[in-house]
């Protein structure tokens, strides 16, 4: 079963955020993995709703064990530049930070789970 | 009614519409001002206004103004469609009505018209107006007072500064 | 103050605009405003949502600042960003960690110094680029500073151009040595004599990069200066009303001047502007005159064309000596020179700078140079007015701040786009590709022996990094969630402007330096000599032993 996760950008600010199941937070780490799709879409559903509190909500993909978002492209917004790493979440450091880095393989990079195509 | 803001005299009035559009198909009615969607007034407008009626015409960003040109000095208005408020050749559509035909009659903005627009769209020489986002003529008056001075000349005449710089 | 001097009428608009935008954040907030109807507002001022915060782009007009203005972006980098700008290849700057609720500030604190982020983004007319020696070069024929300025004030709110298909982009140069791309833009424009002397501008239109690049076509051989306003319009009208609004990536005008063939589409513009009434749109010649008057014109000492102090400090100091022979450029003016200060110190970011550097740099405008600043297209900047008197001090503070790097237009001097790092359009990093390579390549020794070499690297179709006009170009791709590079060679946007073609299929992220190098090595091997550059090479000789350095090992001809 395919793991995923619902993240947006904060209007405010513009932080990438991620939905916990409660809050919406700033780490990958805090936020909740559905591993059933009608939850997922319920609560892509709600946030969709937020406009005044989020831009453009959707679900990403997540490696089975939950350390990473699947996408190369994910994994930057959920630690920040590459070329800066004092800079983003990545700034945090620890276990989980290191597991987002230390993560293998990525599926097409724009991450967002409608323009993956799947293999027939 | 449906809302309408005018343009008149430099002031913004929330009015009635007193005009009818009619699509393609819709029936006639006996009486009354109607707004036409550009094939149909290439077909039946002549008749309506030898009648005497007051006939508009609608024109889609894709239709070209100068194709109006003969008919234009007898129509009493003329809408510039914005299927969406991106969609920016009504613009030169008005300065075209305005700069090159001499149109006097009314230059009214349908579609997805938004008061952010509204700027642009007085310069371009629109006074007519069918908000889309509930806005109203006071909301439109502050949008369009805002700007104190303006780069270029346009349908509106306000000097350009260039001009203004002339002045002591 | 070496920049046009704002009058008040200036100043207003920049007040105006700031307000209203505060009034339209304020009705985002509230919901007043949707997203789809707040977008286009907020990208004509410059801020757009990237990975990972709001990105401002603050726009430079035609790449022209001072000291007083630099250092406000020194100021606002730390007091709203992480202390830090990234110069772009629009010659504007772009801070990469903004909060939508800190963009009113952040306007007003701009238009407290001329500044603004007035249409750096949306389907608008966007900066205007310039030369950035003019007024420093022995060979332009006019200063396009002036001219710059004229179309800044006539695009800034134009009515009828404000929703285009899509965005447009003008560049002016006044000198045949083009330092614009100006090949590659909407509407380039070069100044020219005419008969009897006469001041005008050939016009280029329907260049662009991007999905499909295409290099301009000239429509007009010679339009009167005077009448440059009212054709741009007679162009921009022919686009607004003809340009394609069905899909975005067929929208720009390059589009529509092939489809149509330049000559059906200059000859529509010739008509256009033949119906329009010139005379209330182009300026007055006292309007001119003031424009140009209201640049602080520059103060020259009469000096010896050799300065005997400069001499001398090159020779006692090899570092001064490579920086003076690689990044030093003629100036008109005996006894000066044009500084250029590389934002390509190897390992760093291409164009960033921090709020020390910047400091710095406004430091020994103000001191040394005519409080005048410029930025090029190549994400570095350009002290145009310094005597070789000030070199060597010049120099030493530029050492002390990590911007002496003497790589001007060689192979460590690459351009390269925010990329995947930073921008939510991209398909690939381009940072650390930029980073492999001038590593590779550091040894300043090295460098100058392989000579100019322009990489351009983009990290995604929308080619920001100019890859098509790198002599390497090179885009990255997305290869089933890998990091893939696609090369390119031949590309010039200098005034012989060429597109790069592509050399064989796309390579892997870490093989990118390694190719770059195969190139390099088989160009020394086969150039004529020192002064034949890697592009002439290139012409000279074709792709095939290029393809065969790259390709050849690795099995994938």
């Amino acid at each position: 079963m395919t793991l995923q996760a619902l993240t947006a950008n904060r209007l405010l600010d513009g932080e990438v955020v991620f939905w916990s199941g409660a809050h919406w937070v700033e780490q990958f780490s805090d936020a909740e993995l559905f591993d059933d799709p009608d939850p997922a879409d319920a609560a892509l559903a709600t946030a969709k709703a937020l406009s005044t509190l989020l831009i453009d909500p959707y679900l990403i993909t997540v490696t089975d064990d939950g350390a990473a978002p699947v996408s190369f492209r994910e994994r930057i917004r959920a630690l920040g530049p590459t070329d800066h790493g004092e800079l983003g979440k990545q700034a945090e450091g620890g276990a989980a930070i290191a597991a987002i880095k230390g993560a293998h393989g990525a599926a097409r990079s724009t991450g967002r789970l409608s323009l993956i195509r799947r293999k027939p | 009614m449906p809302t309408l803001i005018r343009l008149e005299n430099g002031q913004f009035l929330d009015t009635a519409d007193r005009w009818v559009n009619l699509d393609a198909d819709a029936p006639l009615p006996s009486e009354g001002d109607v707004i036409l969607p550009l094939a149909r007034f290439e077909a039946e407008g002549g008749a309506l206004l030898d009648e005497g009626r007051s006939v508009g015409v609608l024109i889609q960003p894709d239709q070209a103004v100068e194709g109006l040109a003969y008919d234009l000095p007898r129509l009493a208005l003329v809408a510039l469609a914005f299927p969406r408020f991106r969609d920016g050749r009504a613009y030169s559509s008005a300065v075209l009505l305005r700069s090159r035909f001499g149109f006097k009659g009314e230059v009214r903005a349908v579609g997805e018209v938004l008061c952010d627009q509204a700027r642009d769209m007085v310069r371009c020489g629109f006074n007519g107006f069918a908000p889309s986002d509930g806005s109203d003529a006071v909301i439109w008056a502050a949008a369009v007072g805002r700007y104190r001075h303006v780069y270029q000349a346009a349908a509106d005449r306000l000097a350009p500064a260039f001009i203004e710089r002339e002045r002591p | 103050m070496s920049v046009y001097a704002y009058d008040t009428i200036d100043r207003e608009m920049l007040a105006d605009r700031a307000a209203e935008f505060r009034g339209q954040v304020a009705r985002r907030l509230s919901g007043a405003l949707s997203e789809d109807q707040f977008k286009p507002l907020r990208l004509m001022n410059g801020l757009y949502l990237q990975l990972h915060a709001y990105m401002l782009r603050v726009a430079i007009p035609y790449g022209a600042l001072d000291g007083r203005q630099l250092r406000a972006l020194a100021a606002i980098s730390r007091d709203y960003d992480k202390g830090y700008g990234h110069f772009t290849t629009r010659t504007n700057i772009q801070f990469h960690w903004i909060k939508l609720k800190d963009a009113p500030d952040i306007l007003d604190r701009l238009a407290a110094v001329d500044l603004h982020a007035i249409q750096t983004s949306g389907n608008c007319i966007r900066n205007i680029t310039a030369d950035p020696y003019a007024g420093a070069t022995a060979e332009e024929v006019d200063d396009p500073r002036p001219w710059s300025e004229a179309l800044r004030q006539w695009s800034t709110f134009h009515p009828e151009f404000t929703y285009l298909p899509r965005k447009f982009k003008i560049a002016v140069t006044g000198s045949s040595k083009d330092r614009t791309v100006a090949r590659a833009h909407d509407i380039g424009l070069k100044l020219i004599r005419g008969a009897e002397g006469r001041l005008g501008f050939e016009v280029m239109v329907g260049g662009g990069m991007g999905r499909t690049p295409y290099l301009g076509a000239t429509i007009r051989e010679f339009l009167p200066a005077k009448s440059l306003l009212s054709y741009l319009t007679a162009i921009l009208r022919v686009y607004n009303r003809l340009g394609r609004r069905d899909n975005i990536y067929k929208a720009r005008i390059k589009i529509l001047v092939a489809s149509m063939g330049a000559e059906a589409f200059a000859r529509q513009v010739e008509a256009e502007w033949a119906l329009l009434d010139q005379a209330s749109i182009d300026l007055p010649d006292l309007e001119l005159e003031r424009i140009r008057a209201a640049f602080g014109a520059a103060r020259f000492e009469a000096l010896p064309a050799r300065s005997p102090a400069f001499d001398a400090a090159r020779a006692a100091d090899p570092a001064l000596a490579r920086f003076a022979r690689n990044n030093l450029s003629a100036h008109k003016q005996p006894g000066y020179t044009v500084v250029n200060i590389s934002l390509k110190a190897p390992g760093a970011t291409p164009g960033d700078a921090t709020a020390e550097q910047m400091e710095a740099i406004a430091a020994l405008a103000e001191r040394y140079g005519q409080d005048d600043i410029r930025v090029t297209h190549a994400q570095n900047l350009v002290l145009p007015h310094v005597k070789l008197d000030d070199v060597p001090a010049v120099f030493a503070q530029l050492q002390r701040y990590g911007l002496g790097t003497p790589n001007l237009d060689l192979v460590t001097d690459i351009i390269a786009c925010p990329g995947l790092d930073y921008c939510a359009l991209a398909n690939a990093r381009a940072i650390p590709i930029a980073n492999d390579i001038a590593r590779r390549f550091a040894e300043p020794d090295r460098a100058d022996a392989i000579g100019e070499l322009k990489i351009k690297i983009s990290g995604c179709i929308n080619a920001c990094g100019h890859h098509h006009v790198g002599h390497i170009g090179i885009l990255g791709v997305d290869k089933k969630g890998e990091e893939f590079y696609q090369l390119s060679l031949g590309g010039s946007g200098a005034e012989d402007a060429s597109l790069a073609a592509i050399l064989g299929p796309a390579v892997p992220a870490d093989q990118v330096a390694p190719a770059v190098q195969a190139l390099v090595d088989a160009y020394l091997g086969l150039r004529t000599g020192q002064a034949e550059r890697f592009l002439d090479t290139y012409r000279r000789l074709g792709p095939a032993p290029f393809k065969e350095a790259v390709y050849a090992d690795a099995d994938q001809a």
